[in-house]
């Protein structure tokens, strides 16, 4: 009886031991990656989830789907000012800027932007919506984070990489919603 | 009868926004038919791809380097000197230097070896314009990539790692538009189809006419990290020749058209 105890205890060791080390075909992927050059092995450093969706291929098994979701949602930040909504303005510049937001390369926002990507969806009227606190949240969350809502989406969580700063984000909203930005211009 | 005109109407409306969309989005491969077209009127029948194989050609054949020799005794897979078809054959395992080497890796490996170059000494034009001249010597030739080498085989899978892996401040990897949002596009540019489309891979090395530049498929690798503001992996290095032999085995069979000639 005794003796089953032990042999009990020794394979869960066993077991815990070999889940906790990173497999051989792991290590020789970081080893390939490292031969590339010490900025690039950087920079392909994945954060936990980054793994997560490169392992399933970009489509999570649903019973890990909640607290993946809900690490995303722990992830944003709001503006010190509780103001989600800012200047349209400040947003277009933003949303067409390759080195900011580059939002244009995958969504049309004003429909007169020449060479509109269509890896996204189309925003033009985006603000038919309203602008209810509801709304602005659910847009100023999806541009700061776009995994809060959608594991795995294409698109990059521009607030959490430090893209866009909270406020920025919050212009970004505001190209999307505001009444007087060209996105909802009367046609 | 009013219902019915409307019901017309509005066909004819669609019928004319069909055409208008099937205008816009133009086949990138017609389009760089029509630009290559163009520039060999411009230009007399010579492509800019064709000055690179000629230097190219020379570089091969020129006795250089601390060795005095030339590149014409080089084994790129098919035995020292035999090169028709053989860009269609790498990524591949070589025992004489114990790797998977693609063709730009080869080319450097002749250099030094045949040569006498320091690896560091190697000018990465000069490896270019060879692997155009080689180009030449393939074009039309089948894609012919087979991982069946252990080493070859573990170079895959690593390759196919590195291409679904999503990383970076854009958390993006190749997979994310030549995968999953192949067809849609980023900005005027559509994305090749890694997976299906075998012609993807099969154009490389190109003369890229929209920027007046002639590139490899290291070149095409680094420069897609670039775009996704990662910084992209050492030329000759092992990411890069995993991502090519995982690309190239994609395009098995198709007909190699070489040098490419791309936007």
């Amino acid at each position: 009886m005794k003796k089953r105890y032990w042999v009990g205890i020794l394979a869960t060791l066993l077991a815990g031991f070999t889940l906790s080390q990173q497999g051989p075909f792991q290590q020789r992927v970081q080893q390939a990656i490292n031969s590339g050059g010490s900025k690039f092995a950087q920079t392909m450093k994945q954060d936990p989830d980054q793994a997560l969706c490169s392992q399933y291929r970009d489509k999570l098994p649903p019973e890990q789907v909640g607290a993946f979701l809900e690490r995303q949602r722990a992830l944003i930040k709001y503006p010190a000012n509780g103001k989600l909504m800012g200047d349209w303005k400040q947003g277009e510049a933003l949303f067409t800027n390759p080195r900011k937001g580059n939002c244009y390369a995958c969504h049309t926002g004003d429909p007169k932007e020449a060479g509109a990507g269509r890896m996204g969806p189309g925003l033009v009227g985006y603000g038919a919506r309203g602008t209810s606190e509801a709304v602005v949240k659910y847009t100023y969350d999806k541009i700061y984070n776009a995994w809060a809502t959608m594991p795995c989406s294409l698109m990059y969580r521009a607030g959490h990489h430090g893209i866009l700063t909270p406020e920025e984000t919050a212009h970004v909203t505001a190209f999307l919603l505001d009444p007087a930005s060209p996105v909802n211009a009367k046609r | 009868m009013g219902r019915f005109w409307r019901l017309v109407g509005a066909a004819v409306l669609a019928l004319f926004s069909l055409l208008a969309l099937a205008q816009e989005e133009e086949d990138p491969v017609k389009e760089a038919e029509k630009q290559k077209k163009q520039l060999l009127e411009q230009s007399g029948g010579v492509l800019p791809s064709d000055l690179f194989v000629a230097q190219g050609e020379q570089l091969f054949k020129t006795k250089r380097g601390p060795k005095n020799a030339s590149l014409e005794a080089c084994d790129f897979g098919r035995g020292p000197g035999k090169l028709e078809g053989v860009v269609g054959r790498l990524p591949r395992y070589f025992f004489d230097t114990r790797k998977v080497e693609d063709l730009d890796s080869r080319i450097r490996t002749c250099m030094v070896r045949l040569q006498g170059f320091q690896p560091q000494e190697i000018r990465r034009s000069e490896v270019v314009a060879i692997a155009f001249y080689l180009a030449s010597l393939s074009n039309e030739q089948p894609v012919t990539v087979r991982p069946l080498m252990p080493q070859e085989k573990k170079l895959y899978e690593l390759g196919e790692q590195l291409f679904y892996l999503r990383a970076g401040p854009r958390d993006m990897g190749c997979a994310t538009c030549h995968v999953t949002y192949v067809g849609k596009r980023a900005g005027v540019l559509p994305y090749s189809d890694i997976l299906k489309d075998k012609r993807a891979a099969s154009h490389w090395p190109a003369f890229r006419y929209s920027n007046d530049q002639a590139w490899t498929m290291a070149d095409r690798i680094r420069a897609c990290y670039a775009n996704l503001g990662m910084p992209a992996p050492d030329l000759y290095s092992e990411p890069i020749i995993a991502l090519t032999l995982f690309m190239n085995t994609q395009a098995r069979g198709a007909r190699m058209d070489l040098p490419g000639f791309i936007r």
